[in-house]
C-alpha cells in the first residue's frame, strides 16, 4: 500500500458523531427515553468495612412509589459472584461491606425522588470492622483478610491479602551486581486516583421476552454479555447489550459493576430499571491501583545499565476486577524500553478494603514508569551524564529483543526521544528559576485479541460498517469510516458505523489497550478486501475478462485495458435489476500463547517521550508547566486531529495525577474528598503555557496503513518528567505524588534546613 | 434533595414576615451557589426556601453615593468585579469577586449571600474587612448597621438575629488615595476554595492594613496595622516579629483537607508581602 | 406534601409551562420534564459545568438553580444554539478543530463559550481559558476546545472545514437513476 494519493486515511476527517455531540443530540445511557422505567438508588454504609447485621426496609417500602428494596436476601444463595479475573464480586454485598461505598441495598421506585427518599429510609444495622487501607496494614501479620479464602481454594496466597505475585526477568543478577560501578536505589509511591469521566457510569436493564436487554456505558459489550448470560443462566442470544458511546471511560467502564444487580432487579420486577451513579459514587466504584515500588539499578561509569531489580507492591481494592492484570502487565514491561542484561521484577497485587481498582489509562505502567524513570534521572545526576544521553545509551533500537520472550522493539524509539528533546530545546540555556525534565514511557498493546467486522456496501455505494468497538471519545467510529471510505471509494459522510448492540454487531473481544485501530481496523480492512474480491468477480463478469487481471483497491476497479472505474459504477451495473448489496466479513485475531506469562506477546508497543519545562514559585510551592512536549511513536496517524486530541488529553490527565489528584482518607479508611469540590482535576486554567504534541510516523505498526495503537502513551511518563524538571529547577527530589504546592513547599523548606549530603 | 416549599415574595416586608412565621425552618435563597449544595447534601433541612431575587426593594446593583458605595443584596459577583468604581477604589474586592468559583458561579453568587454563608474562606471577606464594610440589616425591629467585623461570628454563623436579612453592604469611599489587592492560595490555578485568602490596603498616608481568612473559624483583620511592613529597611527578625503579631489570631484547622496548618501560616506571610507590594504598586500607579 | 409550582419559562425561544416540585432543579426540569437531554448531569455541585445553560445570555450552572427560580426567565440550552439546520459558528468551529471527543462536556462548553463571546467578542487566549474554567473536560487537553472558541471569534475565519473534504469535488451524484439498468421497473 503506497502513500501516494491517499485522501481520507491520514487526514483529519470530521469526527463521526461530531454533529450529534455539538448539537446536544448525542444520547448517553442517562439520556435514553425509557417508558415506565424504575429509578434505582444504591444504599451504602458509612464505614470502610462493616458487618451487616440487619437491613430493615419497611420504612423505605412505605414511601409512595417505592416498588422494591433489593438486598442479598433477594438474590440466590450462595450469592452469585462475577469478576474478570476472580469471581469474587457479589452482585450486592452479603454479610459484609468491604469498602467505603460497597452497596448493601438497591431501592427501585417510580420517581427519582421516591428512590432517594426510600434509600434514605433503609435502616442498616452494621458494625464497623477493622479495615486495611494501606499496603503495610494489608500485609501486617494480624491483618484481617479482605477476601474469603474459600474463593481461591487452590491458591497458596489465599491466606494472605496478597492476591497474586508476579515474577519475571532475565539474566544473572548476582553476576551483574559486580559489574556495576554505581548502584542507584529508591522507593517511589503512586497515589490512588480516579478516572473522573465526565459521564458518570449509567446502567439500565429490562426484561425482553424470555431474555433481557442491558444498557451500559460499558467498554466491553461482549464481555458484559457473557457475564450477564452466565449470572442469569441465559443463552448469549437472549442477552442483548446496548452500549451507547460512553462519555469518557479511560478504563473505568471496562468491566461489569452494577449491571448484574440491575439485571436481577429487572427480571424480578418485570420492569425496566435504570441506575445513574452520582459523581461521588463513581469515585467509590473505580480507581487506579496505588503503588509502592523500589527500584535498584546498576550502571557502569559510562552510563550503561547492567542490572535492574524492581520490587513492586500495588494496592488494589476489595474485589479483584481486572486489577491484578494491570499489575502483571505493568510489571512485565517495568524495565522499560531499555537493553539491560540482568533484570529481576517482583510485583504483587495486594487486596485492601478500598474501592476496587480497575483498568485506567496506562494499565499498571504509569506506576512503574514513575519509579523507574525517576530512578534513571537520579542515576544521571550521580553519574554526571545528561539524562537524554543516558537514555540514548540504553534505549533499544528497532528490532532489538529488549524484552526476552516478547515482541522485539517495534519503533524508532531513540528518534522519538530525540524529537522530544529537540522540541523542548534540551540543552539550551534556561531562565532563572526554571528547570527541564525528560522521560520515556513504554506500554505493551494487547496480548490477545479478536475482532470481527461486517461491512455492507449498499447499492448506491454507501456503506454500513458493524464494529463492536466502543467509541468513548478516542474516535474509533471515525477511524473505521475513514478506512472504509478509503478502501471502497465512498465519501466519508456516506459511511454509517454501527456499534454497541450485541444483537446486530458481530463479536469484538474488548476495547482496551489502545487496540481498536489495529485489531478492529484490520478486521474492517479484511472485510473491505472481501468486498473488493467480490467486486473483482462482478467486474470480471460484466467486462468479460479474467478475474485475475482485475485489481480492486482504494475505491477503484482497474481493468486490464488500463480503464479505471469507480467501484460505484461496477456495483450499480453488477447488482442490476434486483439491487442488493455486497457484504464483506473480516476477522482479525491475535491468538493466545498459553506459555507466555501474559497469555500472549505484545501486538505492538506504545512508546512516548515527554519533555517539560517548569518554573517553581519557591515561596508557595506552585509548579507551573511552562512548556510540555509529548511525542508518541504511532506508526501512522490515521486521523491527525484525533491523535493530537488523545495525546494532549492524556498529557493533561497525566498532569492531573502529577500535580493535584489523590484520594484523601480519614483515620477510619473512609474517603474524605468524594466529589468535584475537593478532588481536583486540571481545568482550562491549569494547562501548560505551551503544549506541543508530535507523532513519529514510520509506518511500522501492524495496523491498517502501518498504524499502531495510541492514546495511553502520552500519560505514561508525565510524572517523572515533571518531577525531574522540578528537581532541575530547585534541587528538591520527590518520591511521592502528587506534587501539590504544599508538598513542594515542604520539600524545599526541608531542603533548606538540611545540609546537602556529600556527593549528593 | 429533601422536599421543601418555595416562596417568592416581592417586598422586604414579606420576606421578614415569612422569616417571622417560619423562623429557622426558612432559608433565604439568593444566588443558590452555596444553598443548593447544602440542600443537596442534607446539611440544612428547611421547610421553606424563600427566593429573594424578585424582591423589588432589594437592589441588584451598585450605587455610588457621596461618601459610600452601596452594594445591593441581589448584586452578583460578575457585576461587582466589572464595576468601574469597585475596580478603581476597591480593587481587592474586584479581585476577589472575580475568583469566586467559575463564570457560571459568579453570574449567580451574590455578595450578600457570600457573607451570610459565613465561610471562613470567603474570598470577599478580607477585602471588605480592610475597607471597613458595614452590613445593612433589616428585620422585625427595623434597620441595623453592623460593621462587618461584628457580622462574622464563626463558620456558618453570623450575628443576624431572628427574622433578619441583609439588605445591602456599604463601603465608605476612600478618604485618601490608596491601593488594595487580594491574593490567595489554592490547590490549582483553576477555580478552587482558598486555603488562605488575604487582602491588603496601602494608603497614601503610610498606613497598611491586612485582613485574611481560611485560617480559623472566621475571617479576621490583622491584629495590628502593617505599616512597618512598608519599611524597606525592615530587618528579617523585625519583620518576622511583626508578622507574628499581625497574624496572632490565626488558628488554622489541623484536620483540613485543603492545607496543613504550617503551610497556611507560612503562606499568610508570603501573601501579606505580595498583597502589600501589589497594593502599593496600585497606589503608585494612581486611579483608573 | 409540599405544593407544586407552576413555572412558565422561555426555553430556546419557545414558551414552556411545567409544573415542578419546588426542590427540583432547573437541570431536572430541563432533562426530565422538557426532554431536553442535551444539558448533562455530572457533579451536581457547580464545579464541572456539564449542566451549563444561558439565562438572559449569561452562563449558569443549572444544577444550582431550582426550576422554580426560572419562572419568567429566558433560557438557552445547547439545543437552542443552532438555527434550524444552520449551526452556530461555535458549533461549526468545534467540529472543525475536532474539539469534541467523548462529547459529554461539549454542550456545557458550547454554552459557556457562547456567553463568553457575547460578552467579549474578541477574547484573548487567556480570557478563553478563564471563561471556560468552569467547564471540566477529561478527554481533551482543552487545546482544541480553546482553539475552536478563538476560531469562532475571529472574523477572518471563513468557516470552511479544516478536515478532509467530505466528497471529492466534481463527481456526479452517485445514485443517478439514469445509470441503473432497468431502474424503475418492478422487481420480477
Amino acid at each position: 500500500m503506497t502513500d501516494a494519493g491517499r485522501r481520507i486515511v491520514g487526514a483529519s476527517a470530521p469526527r463521526g458523531g461530531g454533529l450529534e455531540r455539538v448539537t446536544g443530540s448525542q444520547r448517553y445511557v442517562a439520556d435514553l427515553p425509557m417508558e415506565g422505567v424504575l429509578h434505582v438508588k444504591l444504599v451504602t454504609v458509612d464505614a470502610a468495612r462493616a458487618r451487616i447485621d440487619a437491613i430493615d426496609a419497611s420504612a423505605a417500602l412505605a414511601v409512595p412509589g417505592v416498588r422494591a428494596v433489593f438486598t442479598a436476601r433477594d438474590l440466590p444463595d450462595p450469592m452469585p459472584r462475577f469478576g474478570p479475573q476472580v469471581r469474587d464480586r457479589p452482585v450486592i454485598a452479603v454479610g459484609e461491606t468491604k469498602y467505603h461505598g460497597d452497596p448493601v441495598a438497591a431501592v427501585a421506585a417510580e420517581t427519582k425522588d421516591s428512590a432517594e427518599a426510600g434509600a434514605a429510609l433503609v435502616r442498616v444495622a452494621f458494625e464497623p470492622l477493622t479495615a486495611v487501607v494501606t499496603i503495610d496494614d494489608a500485609l501486617a501479620a494480624d491483618a484481617p483478610l479482605v477476601q474469603d479464602p474459600a474463593l481461591r481454594p487452590d491458591d497458596p496466597n489465599a491466606g494472605r491479602n496478597v492476591l497474586r505475585e508476579h515474577r519475571s526477568g532475565w539474566g544473572d543478577l548476582a553476576a551483574a551486581e559486580s559489574d556495576a560501578d554505581c548502584v542507584v536505589e529508591g522507593t517511589w509511591s503512586f497515589p490512588m486516583v480516579t478516572q473522573f469521566a465526565i459521564e458518570p457510569h449509567a446502567f439500565a436493564a429490562a426484561p425482553d421476552g424470555d431474555g433481557i436487554i442491558v444498557w451500559s456505558s460499558i467498554q466491553h459489550p461482549n464481555w458484559l454479555q457473557r457475564v450477564i448470560a452466565s449470572l442469569l443462566d441465559l443463552p448469549l442470544s437472549k442477552v442483548r447489550i446496548l452500549a451507547p458511546d460512553p462519555g469518557g471511560a479511560f478504563g473505568g467502564k471496562q468491566h461489569a459493576k452494577y449491571e448484574p444487580l440491575l439485571a436481577f432487579l429487572a427480571r424480578a420486577l418485570g420492569r425496566p430499571v435504570r441506575l445513574v451513579l452520582s459523581l461521588e459514587e463513581t469515585f467509590q466504584a473505580v480507581r487506579r491501583g496505588a503503588s509502592r515500588i523500589r527500584v535498584r539499578s546498576g550502571f557502569r561509569r559510562d552510563g550503561t545499565l547492567v542490572f535492574r531489580d524492581i520490587d513492586a507492591d500495588y494496592l488494589v481494592g476489595a474485589y479483584a476486577d481486572i486489577a491484578d492484570r494491570t499489575v502483571a502487565k505493568g510489571s512485565w514491561t517495568a524495565n522499560g524500553p531499555y537493553l539491560v542484561p540482568a533484570v529481576r521484577i517482583v510485583a504483587r497485587s495486594i487486596l485492601s478494603h478500598t474501592v476496587p481498582s480497575t483498568a485506567f489509562r496506562g494499565f499498571g505502567n504509569p506506576q512503574q514508569i514513575w519509579a523507574v524513570e525517576s530512578n534513571l534521572d537520579e542515576a544521571a545526576r550521580r553519574l554526571g551524564i545528561d539524562p537524554v544521553e543516558l537514555r540514548l545509551r540504553n534505549l533499544a533500537h528497532h528490532g532489538d529483543a529488549f524484552l526476552p520472550g516478547d515482541t522485539p522493539a517495534d519503533g524508532e524509539w531513540p528518534e522519538t526521544l530525540r524529537r522530544a528533546a529537540e522540541r523542548i530545546g534540551w540543552g539550551s540555556p534556561l531562565s532563572a528559576g526554571r528547570g527541564r525534565g525528560i522521560a520515556v514511557g513504554l506500554k505493551s498493546g494487547p496480548t490477545t485479541g479478536l475482532s470481527y467486522s461486517t461491512v455492507r456496501l449498499l447499492a448506491d455505494g454507501s456503506v454500513v460498517v458493524y464494529a463492536g468497538t466502543s467509541d468513548m471519545g478516542q474516535g474509533a467510529r471515525t477511524i473505521f469510516a475513514q478506512i472504509v471510505a478509503e478502501e471502497l471509494g465512498a465519501p466519508i459522510d456516506w459511511v454509517t458505523v454501527v456499534m454497541g448492540d450485541t444483537v446486530v454487531v458481530p463479536y469484538d473481544q474488548q476495547t482496551s489497550a489502545s487496540r481498536s485501530s489495529v485489531l478492529m481496523g484490520n478486521a474492517i480492512l479484511a472485510a473491505c478486501r472481501d468486498i473488493q474480491k467480490k467486486l473483482r468477480a462482478m467486474a470480471a463478469r460484466l467486462e468479460g475478462v479474467d478475474e485475475a487481471s482485475i485489481v480492486v483497491e482504494r475505491g477503484e476497479v482497474r481493468l486490464p485495458d488500463d480503464r479505471v472505474l469507480p467501484i460505484r459504477d461496477v456495483l450499480i451495473r453488477g447488482l442490476g435489476r434486483l439491487g442488493g448489496e455486497v457484504i464483506g466479513v473480516g476477522e482479525f485475531r491475535k491468538e493466545a500463547e498459553p506459555d507466555h506469562p501474559l497469555g500472549g506477546t505484545a501486538a505492538f508497543y506504545e512508546f512516548n517521550a515527554t519533555a517539560v519545562e517548569v518554573s517553581v514559585d519557591r515561596e508557595t510551592g506552585d509548579v507551573t508547566v511552562e512548556r510540555h512536549v509529548t511525542v508518541s511513536d504511532v506508526g501512522r496517524s490515521l486521523n491527525p486531529a484525533q491523535v493530537r486530541g488523545q495525546d494532549e488529553g492524556a498529557a493533561v490527565m497525566g498532569l492531573g495525577h502529577t500535580l493535584m489528584e489523590h484520594y484523601q482518607f480519614d483515620a477510619e479508611g473512609r474517603i474524605r474528598n468524594l466529589g468535584a469540590i475537593d478532588y481536583r482535576i486540571p481545568t482550562s486554567m491549569d494547562l501548560p503555557k505551551s503544549m506541543e504534541s508530535d507523532a513519529i510516523e514510520n509506518g511500522d505498526g501492524p495496523g491498517p496503513y502501518g498504524a499502531k495503537g495510541m492514546s495511553e502513551g502520552a500519560l505514561l511518563c508525565v510524572a517523572p518528567a515533571v518531577a525531574a524538571a522540578v528537581r532541575d529547577a530547585t534541587g528538591a527530589v520527590f518520591h511521592d505524588l502528587p506534587l501539590t504546592p504544599e508538598r513542594v513547599w515542604r520539600a524545599l523548606r526541608d531542603q533548606e534546613s538540611r545540609p546537602e549530603p556529600p556527593g549528593g | 434533595m429533601r422536599p421543601f416549599a418555595y416562596e417568592r415574595p416581592t417586598a422586604i416586608r414579606d420576606v421578614v414576615g415569612l422569616l417571622g412565621v417560619h423562623g429557622p425552618a426558612a432559608r433565604l435563597l439568593a444566588g443558590g451557589t452555596d444553598l443548593i449544595i447544602r440542600l443537596r447534601d442534607g446539611s440544612i433541612r428547611p421547610d421553606v426556601v424563600v427566593d429573594v431575587k424578585r424582591v423589588l426593594d432589594l437592589s441588584d446593583a451598585i450605587s455610588v453615593e457621596t461618601d459610600r458605595l452601596v452594594i445591593g443584596a441581589r448584586t452578583v459577583m460578575t457585576d461587582i468585579g466589572a464595576h468601574p468604581v469597585v475596580r478603581r477604589d476597591f480593587a481587592a474586592l474586584a479581585d476577589a469577586a472575580m475568583v469566586v468559583g467559575s463564570a457560571q458561579i459568579r453570574n449567580r453568587a451574590t455578595l450578600a449571600g457570600n457573607l451570610c454563608n459565613a465561610s471562613p474562606a470567603a474570598d470577599t471577606a478580607p477585602g471588605l474587612l480592610v475597607f471597613g464594610a458595614v452590613v445593612i440589616v433589616v428585620g422585625p425591629t427595623g434597620e441595623r448597621r453592623i460593621p462587618l467585623d461584628d457580622f462574622f461570628v464563626r463558620s456558618g454563623v453570623t450575628s443576624l438575629g431572628p427574622g433578619e436579612m441583609v439588605a445591602a453592604i456599604e463601603l465608605p469611599l476612600p478618604a485618601v488615595p490608596r491601593g488594595s489587592a487580594h491574593v490567595r492560595r489554592t490547590r490549582r490555578r483553576g477555580h478552587d476554595l482558598a486555603s488562605v485568602t488575604l487582602a491588603a490596603i496601602v494608603e497614601a498616608d503610610g498606613v497598611a492594613r491586612i485582613a485574611y481568612g481560611s485560617v480559623g473559624p472566621r475571617p479576621l483583620r490583622g491584629a495590628v496595622t502593617a505599616d512597618a511592613l512598608l519599611d524597606a529597611n525592615l530587618g528579617d527578625e523585625a519583620r518576622d516579629r511583626l508578622l507574628n503579631q499581625l497574624f496572632a489570631g490565626a488558628s488554622p484547622s489541623p484536620t483540613s483537607l485543603r492545607a496543613s496548618p504550617d503551610y497556611r501560616l507560612a503562606m499568610l506571610r508570603v501573601l501579606a508581602r505580595r498583597a502589600i507590594d501589589a497594593a502599593r504598586a496600585r497606589l503608585e500607579a494612581g486611579p483608573g | 406534601m409540599t405544593d407544586l409550582v407552576s413555572v412558565s419559562v422561555e426555553v430556546n425561544g419557545r414558551l414552556r409551562e411545567v409544573t415542578v416540585a419546588p426542590h427540583h432543579t432547573l437541570l431536572d426540569a430541563l432533562r426530565d420534564d422538557l426532554g431536553l437531554t442535551g444539558t448533562k448531569e455530572c457533579c451536581l455541585v457547580g464545579e464541572c459545568g456539564a449542566c451549563t445553560v444561558l439565562i438572559g445570555g449569561r452562563s449558569v450552572d443549572s444544577c444550582l438553580m431550582l426550576a422554580a427560580e426560572a419562572d419568567g426567565l429566558a433560557i438557552t440550552t445547547v439545543e437552542g444554539l443552532a438555527t434550524g439546520a444552520r449551526l452556530d459558528p461555535l458549533q461549526q468551529a468545534f467540529l472543525d478543530t475536532g474539539a469534541a471527543q467523548c462529547g459529554f462536556c461539549i454542550p456545557g462548553q458550547l454554552v459557556s463559550a457562547r456567553a463568553l463571546l457575547a460578552e467579549t467578542p474578541r477574547p484573548t487566549r487567556e480570557q478563553v481559558e478563564e471563561g471556560l474554567a468552569g467547564n471540566l473536560c477529561r478527554c481533551a487537553g482543552y487545546e482544541q476546545i480553546i482553539e475552536a472558541v478563538l476560531r469562532a471569534a475571529d472574523p477572518a475565519t471563513d468557516g470552511s472545514p479544516a478536515g478532509a473534504p467530505a466528497r471529492p469535488s466534481g463527481e456526479p451524484h452517485p445514485f443517478d437513476v439514469a445509470n441503473v439498468p432497468d431502474a424503475g421497473l418492478a422487481p420480477q
